[in-house]
This record gives C-alpha cells, structure tokens and sequence, in this order.
C-alpha cells in the first residue's frame, strides 16, 4: 500500500507538471468540442423548438432515411470516396514534391519569394475561384476557348455543359488551391531534419535522389502518416465551396461533381431541418471515425511510433 | 491512470452539461425580471420590444435617428419603444433561427413565405388571431380579409402579410431603344408568340447578340411566365389556378413540354443568353453592357419607373399573363410573433402602427423628414439638397417589407397615384382557387429532399433552353418519379383536399 | 557531385518557378479584374488586357473607407491577440502530448482526435456560448469560439515534438534538474521554431479570414471585422441569386449591389496586409537552434 502510494507520488512529482500544462487546452476541448457535443443528438430527434431540443421527441433513423433511400446515393457517394482518395494522393505528392524542391533551392531570395506565391491560391475564397475558373472556362469569353483552343486548332468546348472534364478541373483546382498549405508544413519537416545526415550521406557518395528517398522521405514520414490519416478521416466530407460554387452549380454537371454535401445542401435549402442535416454529418463523421481506427490500427502494427493515438 | 483519467473528463463533462441545462432555463427567467426592474412609471411599464427585420448591405447611419423618432411616436402611443435590428438578408435566415433556438429576446419579427410553414410547424411562431383582435384593428381594416386568411395555416393566423403588390403578372420588359430603332410597339405584345415575333426581329442578322436574358440571376425563363399556382414550391401544381382542385406533376404536363420546347428553339435560334443556365451576372449588368435586350419575370404597378431606373436607361413593360394572387404571391413578406417574445400584446400593437401609422411607416420607409427626404407636393418626396442615393443616411427603400406600404409617400419620379393603382391591381386581381392553402411538407421530408436534388439538377438547363427536352424531360421526369414526387404530390392533393373541406371551398 | 548539385538547382527553380506562376497569374488576373471597367469585364469576361480600366471598385471602397479601417483595426486586434494565445495553448498541450512516457497520453491524443470529426453543430456550440458564457457582441466572440485551439494543430505540434526533439537531450536536461515548464521553453521551443512559424502561420490566417465567428456571434456592427465588412456583402449576393422571387421586390437592391469588379477589389484589399506580413514569419522559417547547441 505504502509502496504503490509512495510510486504514485512519485509519478505525480514527475508527470504533475506536464498535466497542468495541458489544463488550458483540455478545458478549451470540453468548453469547444465536449460541451456542444449532446447536439450529436439532435440527429436522431424530430426537432421541435417548443419542447426544446431535450424535450423534442426520439425518430430513431428516420433523419438519415434521405441520406440513402435516393438513386443518387450510390453516384455521390462515390464521388466523394474517389475525389477524396485522389485529393489525397495527388496532393501529397505534390506538396512533398514542391516541398523537398524548396528545401533545395539554395538561393534564399528565390526561396523566400517561392514560398510566398504557392501559398497565394490558399488566400483567396473559393467564390472568387469559382470566377477565376469562370474567367478560364466561360463559353464566349474564357480564356481557353478564346486564346488556347484556337490556337492548337480545336473547337470551343461548352465546359459547364460536358460533365467528363470536370474530375480533372475539380482535382487541379484543389491541388492548385490547397498544395502551398500542405507544403508549407512539409518543408517545416524537412527543415527539422538534422543536417548531420546528409552531411554524412555526402561522405559516403550518395546521390541527391538516394538521400532524398533514403532520409528526407522517411524522417517526414510521420508527418505524412499524419496528415493522411487526417485526410481520411474526413473522406465523407467534401469542400462544399469547391464542389458548389465552382462548377456554378450547374445541373447538367452533377453526374460527376455532385457529391454528399452538395447533395445534402440542395435537398434541405427548402427544408431547413436541423435534424437531417446533423444527419448527415453524423453518418460522414462515422464514416470517417471507422475508416481510420482502421487505419491507425495497421500503422500501429508496422510501427507503433507512428500511430496517431 | 488511464481510466480514471477518462472518468474524471466524463464526469466533468456531465457536470457542465447540467449546469448549462439549469442556466439555460434560468436565463429566461432572469430575463423577464430584469425587463419588469426596468420600468419606471407606476402605472403601467414601458417595453422595449426587439423588431428584426432583413436590410440589404450596410446599416444605415442615421438607423439610430429613425429608431428615437419613432420611439418618441410609440412611447405615446401604445406605451413601448422599439429596438430595431437590422441584419443582412444573407445571413437573416442563420441568425434568426439561432436566435429562435436559444430563446433569445425578440418580440417582433419578419417572415417569409418559404419558410412560413416551417417556422410554424417547429412552434416558433405565437398564434395571432385573438391577439389582432384585441391589438390588432388597424391591421384587420387594413388588410382585405381574403389576404390575411391566406396566412392561415390550420385555421390561425400565426403572421400577417404586408400591404404591397398582392397579386403577380408576368410579362416581358423591352429596352425603349431598341424597340424604337426595330419601330416595335410594345402594346402589340400579348403572348409568347409576339414576344418570339420581337426577339427575331430585334436579333436580326447579328449573330452574337442573344436579346433574351434571366429575369434575374438563378432564375428560369420558365420562372418568368408561370400560368399554374405552384403551391409553395412548383412540386405538385395547381394548372390555371384552379384544375378543379387536382394536383398535378408539373413536369409532366403538356404546356411545361411545349413552353421548354419553345424555349429550346429560341436557344438555338440565338434569342438566349447562351451561357443562361450558368450566367452570376445580374439582369441589369446585362442590359447596361449591351448583352441583352429584355427579360421575362413577375411585375407590377410602377415597375417600369422602377426598372428603368436600375437598368439606367428607359425600359418598356409588356403584360403576359394578367394579376393572380395566390398562397405565394400574399404571404411571400409577413411579419409575425416569435415565441421568445416577452411581451406579444405590445408586439401585436407596434405591428398594428406599422399598419395604420403614416408617421411610423415612413420613418421606417424614408427615414427622418428634412434630414432624409423633402416633401414635394402632396404624397410626393425627394432627396433633400445636396443629398443623393449614395450618401443619404438613410435610403433603405424597402416600403414592401414594413407593414402598410399604401401609406407611405411615394418617391419623385414615380406614379404620384402608384398607391391607388397598386390597390385597384390587388383587388382586381384573380385569386387562385387554392389562395389560403399552405402545404405542410413534414410528413414526406425524405422524399422532398432527393426531389429538390432532381429539380436543381434539371431545372436550369431544360428551363433556359439550353438541352434539348425530348432527350432530357423524359429522364427529368423518370428521375423526378424514382425521387417519389409522386409520393409529395399524392400528400399534398389529401392536405388540399382536407382544406377545401375546412374552408368550404367548392 | 557538382554537376548533379547544378542539375538539381536548375530542376528545382524550373519546376518552381512554374508552380509559382500557377498561383500567380490567377492572382494577377484578379487584380487587374479590380481595376477593370464594369462594363468591360460584363462584355468581354476577365481578361489580362482589358480594353477599359475603371476604379469605380475603388471608389466604392473609398467611401467606406471609415467603416473598413475600423474593420481592419479589429481584425489586426483579433488576429495577433488570437494568434498568440493559440500558439501558447496549443503547444502547451502538444507537448506533454508528445511525450512517449505520459500515462494517459495516447487517451489524450485520442479526446483530442476525436473532436477533430465530430461535433455537436452549430446550434448547440451556440447555446453553449452565448448562454453559459454570454460571448455574444464581445471581442471574445471572434476570438474564442472554434478558433482558439484546433485539434490539427496540436496533432501536428505533437508529431513535430516527437521528431525533433530527441529524447536523449530532454533526459539530460532532466538529470540536470530542469523542471518540465524549463525544459518547454528553454529546449522544446527553441527547436521548434519552424512549426511554431508554421502553426502561427495558419492560425493567424485562421484568424484573418475568419467571418463564420462574426456571422453567428456578432450583430454590433463596430465590432465586425474586416471579413464581416466584405463577407456581408458578399452573402447578399449569394442570397440575391438562390432567391431569384425577391427579385421583382428588391429591384433597387439588386441594382446598387457591388459589381464583379468590386468582388475583386474585396479580395484584393483582404490579401495584401497578409502578403506584407508574410516575411515575417518566413524569418522563423530557417533551421531552428541545432541540436547540437543543446547537447553542448
């Protein structure tokens, strides 16, 4: 008894500090995250505000019935899984590229000013994407129509009409707009890199392209596990703005830019229920919440260090 | 460690949760007395009465100036000054209803049809009838009783629509210049076929210019002729207002295939904007820059001073279709008594005044006279010297949104008679069969939602012209029907058939 | 050996110098767009050449100028308040967190994970803060609710901690008699200067660009930051085009609502304090203090 206790007083004077420091960013969590979390019922009620959200009764399901009983439920979900898969993987090559590139460079000026413009789409809102894609894409006066097209000798393409294109339009907009964020937190990475290592690797005659493979990829390489876990924890969701505004909502698009939250979005602009549209976002956060205990679960087993929890 | 660790969040957890359950229902409490500690004469206590109302853009500066004038009315009159908040009308629909949703004080509010029956399907809104009596004369002798029963939804008033254009026509609005340089006379155009006969005419050989524009961004050309009353939402309809009270699919009738028809031929005549169905520029861009030359949409008295106006160049209307007035087109701008509200007596009255009160209007309206505006002649007013629309401070120009604009001054340069020409078209206007009934969706919510998905899908395109409806209708209406519109419709027909039998409509 | 590092260097400016571009020129067109005529840009759609160059965007903005520099001054307020105690929060939990050795650290890490997918929604986050803690129409409101601390950030804190800073060093310092709070800022932070750069970066643009706080928890309108100024107008614009039945209503409205080119305009005056800020935390963005420092 006396030895656990004095043990325990121990770890108390050890770890003591370490959980006061976390004090401020737990009662933030509760206050933030924990707090509102009783709304995640609110998915399962029929909401009706003269009882309150406590008061108003249990439906069971029936708030997430729309999610599935639709022929579109196979085309966005599928949509949005592919899109997502493709953001991933496209967008971490790109970042880590652009990144490792970067850390290259060897003038500081052009490094500096680099870093500034890649990160330049990030900045801008999607609306106005979607008009920078309009300036591009417009029938009569985009750019591709007007200037590239004529010149390589082809006819204008009714862009917002032709729903084949947009899978590409869609994954270049999104690499476009979001591969300067993601890079910047890979070049921190890289940067963190003792440069030790390749001091020694030089030593030994290895090549620019070994090193990078050899020590830059796998020292980065819990940041990349990381960030993808991320990205598939939210492979259910989607950028709302990049799905709506930038195809112009078009209908003649939808067989490939609908996805869950567009679809979402049009079918309650009418309703305006609270409750279908927790629905929703309680199915894509268990969704999400499987697919990477799942995940993490397999990056445990290969190696235990690079597991998110 | 681990576990109790876990235990001790969850129990924290647990804790503030009862303790934010307890305050949330003590603030209301504490929120009513404090109201009651603020009054200072003996008899009887002066309320402050929250009045939320959509503006667009900027709060005007002299807000605060309008709202101490109007107090200085209201505090003789009925006892109770107004607190007025403005919020802008793209963010009205979220603040409104986290407001609603977290009891927060608001007395007096205002309503849109779109959400009308939702908003009394969720009780938030205070049953009206015994209040209008009580409060409410000026807004019953104000208001046709056809018109406000319209906003009765299972036989109470719950918000009362606001004296404007009551009834809508469709028709077609011309540029003057053109229609001049092409020796067109507007009054020659009645129906679609003259309208087509112009657009020809005014297209002549000039293959890049497409005359027909959207009457305003998103909206359809066929959204700018509507010969049915569309019970709220077009999703099941009523065909010249009447069809014996039977609802049907609009997309499947005759006259929707012929009019997408027509408007597919005109776009490939050129007539159409060709990039309609995706076009963000507004109706007025267009006609300013020289991309068009007219555009379908809902009039009424005066509206072409108004468009003129907007369009900065002389503009002529044509009638299509004559003046309906349906459940639609009476409760599309209504004020109403949220259930947060202290005190709905007193509400109830300062609607009332927004009734029956020329001062109080045209505050609201115009702002305060001699700083905002001058009075010209009788009824007439115009900008002080030295003052104009861009730096007024207050020209919020919205006299459709608060109470009765039929005792509001008219602004120079429009119909010094607008008022009386205004309520001759209400009173002369057909009413639909249907006038009066609001559908209640509840009960097919999951249909309703994969519907409209359909419906934003197609609309657009097949609407503007731009697909060709013998290859799309029929997948339109095949998707519409494995969406359950028929399950929508079939609702809707019993609800209609369960409200002709209230209200004795034959 | 030299010849490859040349190689790599022309590579690697080539390849750059043309992502750059991607994201430049866009950016250009934008701002030429705001300096385009009105008429112009409606008639011939964005273009690098316009025909006709127009300030009205400018003019317009001009004659808000009161309105926007008060709008500017909260969100400078906001984002470097904000943005501070964000770095301090956060780290101060991705530390601990990142210690192999805490009992309970992986239950941690896994609270904080969670709320990176689920959350109570709108509604109820609302209750919460404006009836138990009674933020409505205070600085608090743009500051606190969802922004403070972000589950992200402390997750990738928490990774960097466990790369960077070895461990070896941490159990010297502790041999030495360093206390955890010492050790934190005297060797954790030091080593971290280029996430610290990073995370800061990010919140303060979290902080910059954010209009959802002022949208929900804000209708004074002197407290409304810059993205609330320009969101709002904005969100009329949006609302004007999915309600196209208040059209014949709002005629007026429609016609004095800012044209394409003022969108523009909103966009380019949002930009630029960041685009000037920016080197600053390029600075930070260089090999934080060597390990070998430390060891020494």
């Amino acid at each position: 008894m006396n030895h656990s206790h004095n043990r325990f007083g121990r770890k108390l004077r050890k770890f003591g500090p370490l959980y006061l420091m976390m004090i401020p960013g737990l009662i933030y969590l509760a206050i933030n995250n924990y707090l509102p979390m009783f709304g995640l019922s609110i998915a399962f009620k029929d909401i009706n505000y003269r009882k309150g959200i406590w008061g108003s009764d249990w439906i069971g399901l029936k708030n997430f019935e729309y999610l599935f009983k639709t022929s579109d439920a196979y085309l966005i979900t599928r949509n949005t899984i592919l899109y997502n898969v493709a953001f991933i993987i496209i967008g971490l090559v790109v970042a880590v590229g652009v990144a490792i590139l970067l850390n290259e460079i060897k003038n500081k000026i052009a490094s500096r000013l680099y870093q500034s413009l890649i990160i330049l789409p990030f900045l801008i809102s999607m609306v106005l994407v979607s008009y920078l894609v309009y300036a591009m894409l417009s029938i009569d006066n985009g750019f591709v129509n007007k200037t590239i097209l004529p010149a390589l000798g082809l006819d204008p393409i009714s862009w917002y009409n032709e729903p084949k294109y947009w899978p590409y339009i869609l994954v270049f907009v999104n690499v476009w707009k979001g591969a300067g964020y993601a890079c910047i937190v890979y070049l921190a990475a890289i940067i963190g890199i003792d440069p030790e290592y390749y001091e020694a690797a030089t030593l030994d005659g290895a090549s620019k392209w070994q090193q990078i493979r050899k020590i830059t990829i796998p020292l980065i390489s819990p940041v990349i596990i990381m960030l993808t876990l991320l990205g598939i924890g939210r492979i259910f969701y989607s950028d709302f703005g990049l799905f709506y505004q930038v195809p112009m909502n078009s209908g003649a698009l939808f067989d490939t830019t609908n996805v869950i939250d567009t679809y979402v979005f049009r079918g309650l602009m009418q309703l305006g229920d609270i409750g279908m549209s927790s629905a929703a976002g309680f199915y894509q956060s268990l969704v999400g919440f499987i697919l990477v205990l799942l995940s993490n679960y397999i990056v445990r087993k290969i190696n235990r260090e690079n597991a998110l929890f | 460690m681990k576990k109790s660790l876990m235990g001790v969040s969850a129990l924290l957890i647990s804790t503030m949760l009862f303790a934010s359950a307890c305050s949330s229902g003590g603030n209301d409490s504490a929120g009513s007395a404090s109201n009651a500690g603020a009054s200072s004469k003996p008899t009887e206590k002066s309320v402050e009465l929250t009045v939320a109302f959509p503006i667009f853009g900027a709060v005007p500066k002299d807000m605060q100036v309008v709202q101490d004038e109007i107090n200085k009315i209201t505090q003789e009159k009925i006892n109770a000054t107004v607190k007025l908040m403005p919020i802008g009308f793209g963010d009205w629909q979220q603040q409104t209803n986290l407001m609603l949703t977290s009891n927060e004080k608001l007395d007096l509010m205002a309503v849109f049809g779109t959400s009308y029956s939702n908003m009394v399907a969720k009780g938030q809104l205070v049953p009206l009838d015994e209040q209008l009596e009580e409060n409410g004369q000026g807004i019953k002798s104000a208001l046709e009783p056809d018109y406000l029963n319209a906003a009765k939804i299972n036989g109470n008033v719950y918000a009362v629509p606001t004296i404007r254009d009551l009834a809508v026509d469709y028709g077609i609005l011309m540029r003057k210049d053109l229609l001049d340089k092409n020796n067109i006379d507007a009054a020659s155009v009645k129906t679609l076929d003259d309208v087509e006969r112009v657009l020809k005419t005014v297209k002549g050989s000039d293959a890049n210019f497409t005359p027909l524009i959207p009457g305003a961004v998103g909206m359809t050309l066929r959204e700018g002729y509507v010969v049915y009353d569309d019970l709220g939402d077009s999703i099941g309809v009523l065909p010249d207002f009447d069809n014996g009270l039977k609802v049907v699919n609009l997309y499947e009738t005759q006259e929707y295939a012929d009019f997408v028809k027509r408007m597919h031929n005109w776009y490939k005549a050129g007539y159409i904007l060709k990039d309609a169905a995706t076009n963000k520029t507004t109706q007025f861009d267009l006609i300013k820059a020289n991309k068009g030359f007219a555009y379908m949409s809902r009039q009424k008295p005066g509206f072409e001073t108004v468009e003129s106006k907007s369009n900065g160049q002389p503009m002529v209307a044509a009638e299509l279709l004559p003046p309906v007035a349906t459940t639609s087109s009476v409760t599309s701008i209504m004020w109403g008594v949220p259930v947060n509200s202290v005190n709905p007596d007193k509400a109830t009255a300062f609607l009332n005044l927004l009734f029956s009160d020329k001062d109080v209007i045209n505050l609201l309206d115009w702002g305060v006279e001699g700083k905002d505006y001058v009075k010209k002649s009788d009824g007439v007013i115009d900008f002080p010297e030295g003052v104009d629309a861009s730096n007024s401070g207050y020209n919020l120009n919205m006299g459709w949104l608060f109470g009765n604009q039929f005792l509001s001054y008219v602004f120079n340069g429009d119909d010094p008679d607008l008022w009386t020409k205004m309520d001759e078209f209400n009173k002369s206007a057909r009413k639909s069969k249907a006038l009066g009934f609001i559908f209640d969706v509840t009960p097919v919510k999951t249909e309703y939602a994969a519907v409209s998905n359909v419906i934003t899908q197609y609309k657009l395109p097949i609407e503007m012209g731009s697909v060709d409806p013998d290859k799309i209708l029929p997948e339109f209406i095949s998707k519409l029907k494995s969406a359950g519109i028929d399950k929508i419709i079939a609702a809707k027909q019993q609800q209609l058939n369960e409200w002709a039998k209230a209200n004795s409509v034959q | 050996m030299n010849k490859e590092n040349r190689a790599w260097q022309w590579s690697a400016h080539t390849v750059l110098i043309l992502f750059s571009a991607a994201c430049v020129l866009p950016f250009l067109l934008l701002v030429i767009s705001s300096v385009t005529d009105e008429n112009a840009i409606v008639q011939n759609g964005y273009t690098f050449f316009p025909d006709k160059f127009g300030l009205q965007a400018y003019d317009y903005l001009r004659q808000q100028s009161s309105l926007i520099f008060h709008a500017y001054g909260i969100t400078v307020l906001i984002t470097v308040v904000g943005t501070t105690a964000s770095l301090l929060i956060t780290s101060l939990l991705a530390y601990p967190l990142s210690r192999r050795d805490l009992p309970g650290g992986t239950a941690l890490a896994f609270i904080l994970f969670f709320t990176l997918l689920f959350n109570g929604g709108l509604v109820p986050t609302y209750l919460i803060y404006t009836q138990l803690f009674h933020i409505k129409n205070t600085l608090l409101a743009l500051i606190v609710p969802g922004l403070l601390m972000n589950g992200f950030n402390v997750l990738l804190m928490r990774t960097f901690f466990m790369t960077t800073v070895p461990v070896p060093v941490l159990e010297s310092a502790s041999m030495d008699g360093a206390g955890e709070f010492k050790m934190y800022y005297k060797i954790v932070l030091p080593l971290s200067l280029p996430i610290l750069a990073t995370v800061g970066l990010f919140q303060g643009l979290a902080y910059w660009n954010d209009w959802n706080n002022g949208l929900i928890y804000v209708t004074d309108p002197k407290l409304f930051s810059l993205q609330n100024v320009l969101n709002r107008i904005m969100s009329d614009i949006q609302f004007l085009a999915s309600n196209s039945s208040m059209s014949s209503h709002a005629s007026d409205a429609i016609a004095k609502l800012p044209s394409e080119t003022f969108r523009m305009a909103i966009a380019v005056i949002g930009v630029i304090p960041i685009l000037i800020a920016y080197p600053f935390f390029q600075k930070y963005f260089v090999k934080g203090m060597t390990i070998g420092a430390v060891k020494g």
